[in-house]
């Protein structure tokens, strides 16, 4: 699948800003947030609200007709797309509200509430998103019980990143609990990402090209003319194909970069080295990591139109 | 709406069953059809670089050609691949805006280019590639099964098919209700064992495709040559058949 700039920025940057509002959430149901801490959840919310709105501004531009976005509010009862968007929009005046009822009240039960709203919200958004990708049955890289979990645990890594560097921002040091559960979804994060290369080296194609065509079996079938000589839009959208070799060397750098490097940095802060210093090191290690997969993850993927045309699938 | 519809008892199911055996892969249907639905009510169907090197565009119907082994001997199969009109079709319940929808009356999938935001993730739920984006009106187009031709009372009633149909020299096409178990197609579909493309990932597509039958067609056996005779004669015609045939 051709990896569209807009939809990678999209997931990437609302899996940030998600992550980060689910973590404020949680911590603020658990009650580990002081009176004083009402500088952190507005600055944090004010932050997961602009990275999901970069997100989902960057996804605007993936619509050839913008000015008609707003149909897609509709159809939330069969598109997760829809459903996306839906659950978008609704978390912003969930986390606006918990950030200004805990400005004014602190912890309590009514901003725990809205926490655990705004924690539900978030993950609920990153889970539409990524069952728009695991509900497409051609696709047989997103097609899987990998894709939503993993979308999940991305935005969970990738927030926790993000509200780590934000308790140094407000307390000079992440804390161990904040350090060391950046540390562990990076861990968990590492390992699942392993896993789902592994699935999707074991897949075995979706189909033959004699069952696409519906010939019996024991017949094989080869491409001999195709309908045309150029590539067309289906080719170029589900014809797209990363090189093996250049894939096994991406998967690499994901694993050092987006997980392998914000793991060591997130036990360095943990440890009060350079908390600043290691926890902007270890957002921006996320970023670009996270990017990288999330190009990975579509231009591995391949759609079983494309064996129509003789392609790998 | 996307959500798909309930089928109502008695309701058609319009769709074409396309013969394997007889199609000679001359792609008429797919020019016809580009002709017809150029000048359809959704706009025309648009051509990129229409005489640079790189010619491409907007078609509803692609004809591929393969090469099959198995059945005694290698031979062309040519596969007309378009829009297949499916009882689960994906890519209506996944449209977000309502444009994508699959018709309760006779079950033709329809884009409606008015409320298309091309968001393109219809053409991703598709296993069949049956759906290209316009790229000049920014919205998804796809085969409408001419919905335009086969309800049009001033057509004479024989023409009120699809135009690939009414193309196609080899008559290897068909165009019928599918609901219908004493309809022409569905008569052809049992008679030849009419099968779905990808059946494994189960959109229970309406369109239908007649496998290639057996390319065997049955002779006397070769007899022996007859003997040539006895005698002075035919020795001598022996000779100069050998001294011809070297």
């Amino acid at each position: 699948m051709r990896p569209a700039a807009s939809v990678l920025l999209l997931t990437t940057a609302t899996g940030f800003g998600f992550g980060l509002l689910a973590w404020l959430g949680a911590y603020s149901v658990l009650g580990l947030l002081p009176g004083h801490a009402r500088v952190l959840i507005a600055a944090g919310v004010a932050t997961s609200l602009l990275f999901a709105s970069f997100g989902l501004g960057a996804s605007m531009f993936h619509l050839e007709r913008k000015e008609r976005a707003w149909r897609a509010f509709s159809q939330w009862r069969s598109s997760w797309l829809s459903r996306e968007g839906v659950a978008a929009v609704l978390t912003y005046p969930v986390a606006i509200a918990f950030a200004a009822v805990f400005w004014r009240d602190g912890p309590v039960i009514w901003t725990r509430l809205l926490g655990a709203t705004a924690l539900v919200a978030s993950l609920g958004t990153v889970y539409c998103t990524a069952m728009i990708y695991a509900s497409l049955k051609p696709i047989r890289q997103w097609h899987n019980r990998h894709t939503a979990a993993d979308y999940l645990l991305y935005a969970v890594f990738s927030g926790a990143v993000l509200f780590a560097t934000l308790r140094t921002l407000d307390l000079g040091a992440p804390g161990a609990t904040a350090s060391a559960a950046a540390a562990a979804a990076a861990g968990i994060a590492l390992i699942a990402k392993r896993a789902y290369w592994r699935h999707i080296d074991a897949q075995t194609p979706l189909a033959t090209l004699a069952a696409a065509i519906g010939l019996p079996k024991g017949i094989e079938a080869r491409p001999l003319d195709a309908p045309h000589f150029t590539e067309n839009y289906i080719l170029r959208q589900m014809g797209f194909a990363i090189a093996r070799r250049h894939a096994v060397k991406l998967r690499r750098i994901v694993l050092i970069i987006g997980f392998a490097l914000p793991l060591a940095l997130s036990i360095l802060a943990g440890l009060t080295l350079a908390p600043m210093a290691t926890t902007t090191l270890a957002v921006a290690c996320t970023g670009v990591g996270l990017l990288l997969e999330r190009w990975l993850f579509f231009a591995e993927a391949t759609h079983v139109s494309a064996v129509y045309y003789g392609r790998r699938i | 709406m996307t959500m798909l519809p309930e089928r109502a008892p008695g309701a058609k199911r319009l769709g074409l069953v396309i013969d394997l055996d007889t199609c000679v892969g001359c792609h008429a249907c797919a020019v016809n059809c580009k002709e017809w639905n150029t000048g359809g009510e959704a706009g025309i169907l648009p051509d990129y670089d229409k005489y640079g090197p790189e010619p491409d565009g907007v078609w509803f119907n692609r004809i591929h050609s393969y090469e099959t082994d198995g059945q005694g001997c290698s031979r062309t199969v040519n596969v007309p691949r378009s829009c297949l009109h499916c009882e689960d079709a994906l890519c209506v319940t996944v449209c977000p805006t309502g444009a994508s929808y699959k018709r309760v009356q006779d079950g033709i999938v329809l884009v409606d280019t008015d409320k298309c935001i091309g968001c393109q993730l219809c053409s991703w739920a598709c296993p069949y590639g049956a759906r290209e984006l316009d790229e000049e009106a920014g919205v998804m187009r796809k085969c409408t099964l001419c919905v335009d031709r086969i309800y049009d009372e001033h057509l004479p009633p024989a023409e009120r098919e699809p135009a690939c149909v009414t193309t196609c020299p080899s008559r290897a096409r068909h165009f019928g209700d599918l609901a219908d178990p004493d309809s022409k197609v569905s008569q052809l579909v049992k008679e030849r064992g009419g099968v779905d493309l990808l059946a494994g990932l189960g959109y229970r597509p309406t369109n239908k495709y007649l496998p290639p039958r057996r390319a065997t067609i049955p002779t006397a056996p070769a007899k022996p040559p007859a003997p040539g005779g006895k005698g002075i004669g035919a020795a001598l015609l022996g000779l100069l058949d050998k001294a011809l045939s070297r």
